[in-house]
């Protein structure tokens, strides 16, 4: 039987904060890129402009469609030479998880602002308002308070996704992790440890989500799906 | 942007790209199909009213919901070993990782459609005689599955992409393969390009298929 010893694995607890960090920080980026993004590729894809409209279905499509780790590897791999630029881990990172979380958050959009009632568009021209007025004074702000149960789900998604950094070598908490096995020769420690951070890491972020949506539900505000 | 395309460089290799397509194949089919039976199981016991068997069942939907899939086939491939002894090959740890993964979440789908079903079916179904398991297995789960339909068509979508993360521990499925070639080629554009259109072109379809059933199955019991 294995004899557990975390004492190597929380001396360098550190290493692994640091990577917590990093992981932290790919997220919230390409979440900031990731959800205006998405919102221009829905609003393309209801756009009556047919090639507008084709073109953002086809973006959206190919990365929902494509692993994201294919994606992570072309952006990282393919792309430099194609453009002769330096790509960083980082930059790849968050360039691929960006538009791949865009897509999604863009089919979001769009089921939400599908969602609202066509009388809402008829009262909103009825008043005077532009399209584009009452997109973002009438429907946005109805479809939004919808979509934030969906909108939390797909982060969670995105936080998980992260891990696959590790791969080109970003110093993520799954990259620190996997240094610090081979350094300490305790994989089941070091993972295990990981396991865990991510576990409260999400748990924390899905708990605030089951609240928001408690809070919704009782505000009389139904929530998608 | 003056590349010069070369696919050839990677079809001149489809031997190996159809060891890694038959790689993912093997992956899709046996995660799928352990994944969503044991979710139909684990669903079951997560609807249970019995707390000894409701609250082992979330603790294990929540542990494998809230923790990344990389997290879990690494953690078996490496970890487990240690604790057991037992050789886990790179096969091993990416079908433990992705299924026991893919019971999790369908346990979810299952959970959500069994308590969509009015409670009347199971008084209807308790009042001419039936058991928990007849009214279960003849009333509920026929009518639970079509509304079922669109969200475990997505989960498989998801396995399939997911089986991508066996590279990382090296089984030869597609893009491992597509590293492979890259590396003997010095053609990454093209070889990671190929695989993206392939997965595009599996699953493009298969989108298509869930709104079709979420249009047909989604809302109203057609």
């Amino acid at each position: 039987m294995h004899e557990w010893d975390f004492a190597a694995t929380l001396a360098d607890m550190d290493l692994l904060l640091l990577g917590l960090w990093n992981t932290i920080q790919v997220f919230v980026l390409a979440l900031a890129f990731g959800v205006p993004l998405g919102l221009g590729l829905a609003l393309g894809r209801m756009s009556r402009t047919p090639v507008l409209s084709q073109l953002c279905s086809f973006v959206i499509e190919f990365f929902r469609t494509t692993p994201p780790l294919v994606q992570l590897f072309w952006f990282f791999f393919a792309l430099p030479i194609l453009i002769s630029v330096q790509m960083t881990p980082f930059v790849a990172s968050v360039l691929t998880f960006s538009i791949q979380s865009s897509a999604f958050f863009a089919e979001i959009f769009r089921g939400g602002i599908n969602s609202i009632d066509k009388g809402q568009w008829e009262a909103a021209k009825a008043i005077g308002m532009t399209r584009k007025a009452s997109l973002r004074r009438i429907i946005l702000p109805q479809a939004v308070k919808r979509m934030i149960p969906a909108f939390a789900e797909r982060s969670i998604e995105l936080l998980k996704t992260t891990t696959l950094i590790s791969t080109v070598s970003y110093a993520d908490l799954m990259f620190q992790a996997n240094e610090l096995a081979s350094k300490t020769f305790r994989p089941l420690e070091v993972y295990t440890v990981v396991a865990v951070m991510y576990f409260f890491l999400i748990l924390v972020f899905s708990q605030i989500t089951i609240l928001l949506e408690y809070r919704l539900a009782k505000s009389g505000e139904g929530t998608m799906r | 942007m003056n590349h010069n395309w070369n696919f050839a460089s990677v079809f001149a290799y489809w031997e190996v790209l159809a060891v890694g397509l038959w790689g993912t194949l093997v992956l899709f089919v046996i995660c799928t199909g352990l994944g969503l039976s044991g979710g139909l199981i684990m669903g079951m016991l997560r609807y249970s009213k019995s707390r000894w068997v409701n609250y082992p069942a979330r603790l294990y939907v929540e542990v494998f919901r809230n923790t990344p899939v990389l997290v879990q086939i690494i953690w078996f491939f490496f970890a487990l070993p240690v604790l057991t002894g037992i050789e886990v090959t790179p096969f091993l740890a990416a079908i433990l990782g992705i299924t026991l993964n893919t019971i999790a979440f369908s346990a979810e789908v299952f959970r959500g459609g069994i308590q969509s079903i009015e409670r009347e079916q199971w008084e209807a179904g308790k009042a001419i005689g039936m058991s928990y398991g007849q009214t279960m297995r003849r009333v509920i789960l026929p009518q639970a599955l079509k509304r079922m339909l669109p969200p475990l068509t997505s989960r498989g979508i998801e396995v399939f992409k997911m089986s991508t993360l066996a590279s990382v521990v090296a089984y030869p499925e597609t893009l491992q393969q597509a590293k492979l070639i890259a590396s003997y080629e010095y053609n990454p554009i093209e070889a990671y390009t190929v695989v993206a259109l392939i997965f595009f072109v599996v699953l493009l379809p298969m989108v298509q298929l869930t709104y079709v059933l979420e249009r047909r199955f989604g809302k109203s019991d057609a």
